[in-house]
């Protein structure tokens, strides 16, 4: 592939060595601009001042080639505001480097990352949001989560729960008064597609500006199904009660991957090593919520493109039907499984063993058939492709500019995915391969969901293997974790595993309680999200609702 | 094998009136139209409420309505108290004259395009000699009922929906109408009852078997275009552009609800059997069938549930395309092909007369 050939300049390989990244060589190339180093667990910190932060972004950008900002966590401390960019190489996401960039308490203000990196813009509004860091030259610093009259910032220390909400009546405005249309061109219209949408996937609101039946500007409207989810973890302790909370961020079932991100983030921040039988049981399930999480998506997507529940979405649930029952009978549970433990997961597989192999064997054995009808039906249609080939179109650059992973990456080419590239649980034991589609359309990210369940299933047929051949005595399904686990104070760390919809990242800093100081979710949705602008400009309505689609987003992770 | 006699002279006869008597035809003509308005209701009753519901059911692998009688058949009566009984919602700054009638207009047009459809059985309310370009005008008025609503229910959906429906319908209907130009020009007569006469002469003969001269068989391309530029007509997949309900919410019909709603719902039906009676007439040799030529109007409402059974597969199985692509296809593919259908007919009917 073209896109993937390395650069011919080999200086974007600052600090590369054969066992990891030389900071040393990273920190001299940003010069006076580092005025100290953190160690994080994942990666090492450069502190720099709130002034610097796009000269240090774009250098690394540029000439290191951190093309990927996974995204920007905020915290307040006693004494200072901090934010932290989590930044990445989407070659190789084992580099990363984090941009720690502090200020001061009674006056947070940052200089904005977004004119280096597009993505920063709405990690940032979530920061002002939530923490109330500004950040200056910002394009659009508004709430992007919570009600635009909400007053304080949640996750400031000095915010006061107690404090009512005063939202000003407005029952009788009409919220289009003014915008009916955009103020440069008084041929468009102003419509309001969603909360309340037959095709916006849950309660996302589209502001769409409209000239006849095209787009000309949209601006998606999250937060409607804000939970404080990244506050109910820093009230949880790490052992039990923080575990049943992913289960409810991307809550189409794909709970187990969501469920591995924290694993996987609070095991390597407290240093628990995992039995092997146990990620052997962690990659099956949670490649069964792969698959189950693929087929909803591909059914919905059929929906906005069919136009009814029609075949395409009842066949896919009748698939998707399946693996639930597999899931529910590891589980005992259909949506939010709350099956991993920290150190491994709740129960081995149940008994009688070879009853729950032969459901999944059997599962696996159907599924080349069942894809077989889903390509007759659905991607060899021609009407289906003439939808859906060069609509929507994303290209590589775009999606590195806007953090975008998961399918929607691999559908415009860019090969990132972070089972094989930052290998956890037993993946990197299997063999399977990423799928990518060099379409960057919508075509190309359904055809990629299709071909990753394949994938799955291969992953899933090893992952059976190894288990039914796993001596009897050897079965550990959890390793030695503390009851109370502390881990030690002031450890940083930033995880991700290949959720179903991408780049699934925790951010945790334990401060020596039982609880985290710190929870942040990078969620992919949001990032793939944030696209959709760029994506749907100048094409049509039923075009940018396929679009919006094909990103596959869960507004429960949008939101969280 | 086609009663000549119109519905309403035959009523008179039966009752010993003089049908030359303008009152007495008057009478019997809203006799005879609400005998025909009657079964068409019914028919939709059993075909949209519990029909498509089973339909869609076996396409999609489900089992549907099966608790309420037999095979769920008293949905019929549930269903039907259930919508009347609901709020008729008026919402704020529509327009009222023109949004109540629009639902009125779109049933009033699928209803009088069967005045003219020759049924079978000696149904057939009147029989112009400009049968043909009747029934077109007649259904091509629910266009306006669609822009009413849409334009009327100050709301930007409903609005976007109408002018869909607008474009749509410019775009289909001359290639509808040309395609069945075509089949007159082979009958050489607009007369309904004439056009199924002239399909009652055998085409070939397949040893015992007749094969009659459907236009259908005679013609098997314009029958295609016909049943495709039909689809957009009545606005089914992969045309069911006006309402997309996951792009414009229901299109023209979103600001509807109760009984409005069931009148917009019912125009749809109507539509589709209007649409469907069409073909069954110029091209499947209306009533004609084997057996006696009392059955007639049982192989007609066979081929018309033929015709709804197509639409419904179409939308199960059938993605949207897209309203551009729609004109596209209109204008561009549709169009020419009828006039090359159109073209070729006139000479092959020059060439055998």
């Amino acid at each position: 592939m073209s896109l993937e050939e390395p650069e011919p300049s080999t200086e974007l390989d600052v600090g590369v060595t054969d066992d990891g990244l030389n900071y040393d060589r990273i920190e001299a190339l940003l010069g006076d601009s580092v005025l100290g180093r953190e160690t994080h667990v994942n990666a090492e910190g450069f502190v720099i001042r709130p002034d610097d932060v796009q000269d240090v972004l774009s250098t690394l950008k540029t000439d290191a080639g951190f093309d990927l900002c996974s995204c920007v966590t905020a915290q307040e401390y006693q004494d200072r505001y901090e934010s932290i960019y989590h930044l990445k190489k989407y070659d190789d996401p084992t580099q990363e480097v984090s941009v720690v960039v502090p200020s001061p308490r009674d006056d947070p203000h940052n200089q904005t990352g977004s004119a280096v990196y597009e993505t920063a813009a709405w990690h940032e509004r979530e920061a002002y949001d939530l923490v109330g860091i500004e950040y200056d030259e910002h394009p659009d610093l508004r709430r992007i989560l919570l009600p635009e009259t909400w007053q304080g910032h949640p996750l400031s220390l000095d915010y006061n729960q107690e404090k009512p909400q005063i939202v000003t009546l407005r029952e009788h405005a009409n919220p289009l008064q003014d915008d009916m249309q955009s103020p440069d061109d008084p041929d468009t219209m102003f419509v309001n597609i969603g909360p309340h949408h037959p095709a916006t996937h849950g309660v996302l609101h589209v502001k769409t500006t409209l000239d006849g039946e095209q787009i000309a500007d949209i601006e998606p409207d999250i937060g409607y199904l804000h939970r404080c989810e990244e506050q109910m973890c820093q009230q949880g302790t790490y052992r039990h009660q923080i575990m049943p909370y992913p289960d409810r961020w991307d809550y189409v079932s794909a709970g187990i991957l969501n469920e591995w991100a924290y694993a996987r983030a609070a095991e390597d921040l407290a240093d628990i090593e995992v039995p092997e039988y146990a990620q052997v049981i962690r990659t099956m399930s949670a490649e069964l919520c792969r698959i189950a999480s693929h087929a909803l998506a591909m059914g919905t997507f059929g929906l906005d493109v069919f136009g009814d529940f029609t075949a395409v979405f009842q066949y896919a649930f009748r698939d998707r039907e399946v693996v639930q029952s597999i899931l529910e009978d590891l589980t005992g549970q259909r949506l939010m499984f709350n099956y991993l433990r920290l150190g491994g997961v709740a129960w081995d597989l149940p008994e009688p063993r070879e009853e729950f192999f032969e459901k999944v064997r059997d599962f696996l054995d159907e599924l080349p058939g069942k894809l077989e009808e889903y390509h007759d039906l659905v991607t060899g249609n021609e009407i289906f492709q003439m939808r859906c080939v060069d609509t929507g179109v994303l290209t590589p650059e775009m999606v590195k500019e806007y953090g975008a992973t998961g399918p929607v990456a691999r559908g415009s080419g860019v090969d990132y995915d972070l089972r094989r590239d930052d290998p956890y649980g037993y993946y990197d034991e299997l063999d399977w391969n990423v799928v990518t589609e060099d379409g960057c359309d919508n075509f190309s990210r359904v055809l990629v969901r299709l071909r990753e369940l394949e994938e799955s299933a291969r992953i899933i047929e090893q992952c059976v293997d190894l288990l039914e051949e796993w001596p009897e005595d050897d079965r550990e399904i959890q390793a030695n974790v503390p009851r109370t686990l502390r881990p030690d104070p002031d450890r940083e760390i930033y995880r991700a595993v290949e959720g179903a919809k991408g780049e699934l990242g925790i951010y945790i800093r334990s401060d020596g309680t039982d609880k985290p100081a710190r929870f942040k979710i990078r969620s992919p949705c949001f990032s793939n999200l944030h696209t959709l602008a760029e994506m749907s400009a100048g094409e049509y309505v039923p075009d940018m609702i396929a679009s919006l689609g094909s990103l596959d987003i869960v507004l429960g992770e949008v939101d969280r | 094998m086609q009663s000549q006699t119109p519905l309403p002279d035959t009523l008179a006869n039966l009752l010993g009136l003089d049908p030359s008597n303008p009152l007495v035809l008057f009478v019997m003509a809203i006799v005879a139209s609400a005998v025909v308005a009657s079964g068409l209701l019914a028919l939709v009753a059993v075909s949209g409420i519990w029909g498509k519901r089973k339909i869609t059911a076996a396409f999609t692998d489900r089992i549907a309505v099966n608790r309420h009688g037999p095979a769920g058949i008293l949905i019929i009566p549930a269903d039907a108290l259930r919508l009347l009984s609901k709020e008729l919602i008026i919402p704020e700054g529509v327009d009222r004259p023109a949004w109540d009638l629009g639902p009125l207009v779109m049933v009033f047009s699928a209803l009088a395009g069967f005045a003219v459809i020759p049924m079978g059985s000696g149904i057939q309310i009147a029989d112009p000699e400009t049968g043909l370009a009747y029934v077109f005008a007649m259904s091509s008025v629910a266009s306006l009922g669609l822009v009413m609503a849409g334009y009327a229910s100050n709301n930007k959906y409903s609005f976007l929906g109408g002018l869909r429906a607008v474009a749509q319908n410019l775009a289909y209907e001359i290639p509808l109408v040309l395609t069945g130009i075509s089949v007159v020009l082979f009958a050489g007569t607009l007369q309904m009852s004439q056009i199924v006469a002239a399909q009652a002469e055998t085409l070939f003969s397949l040893g015992p078997l007749a094969i009659p001269s459907w236009y259908a068989f005679v013609n098997p391309f314009a029958f295609v275009l016909f049943m495709v530029a039909n689809l957009a007509e009545v606005g089914r997949n992969p045309f069911d552009i006006p309402e997309a309900p996951t792009e414009i919410v229901a299109g023209w019909q979103t600001e509807y609800s109760s009984v409005y709603f069931v009148l917009a719902y019912l125009s749809e039906f109507i539509h589709i059997f209007l649409g469907g009676a069409i073909i069954a007439t110029i091209f499947l040799g209306g009533p004609a069938g084997p057996g006696p030529a009392a059955l007639g109007v049982v192989w007609f409402l066979i081929k018309i549930v033929g015709v709804y059974l197509f639409t419904q597969w179409a939308r199960s199985a059938v993605p949207r395309v897209r309203i551009d692509q729609l004109i596209e296809i209109g204008w561009k593919g549709m169009l020419v092909l009828s006039f090359a259908n159109l073209l070729l007919t006139a000479v092959i009917v020059g060439v055998i007369a």
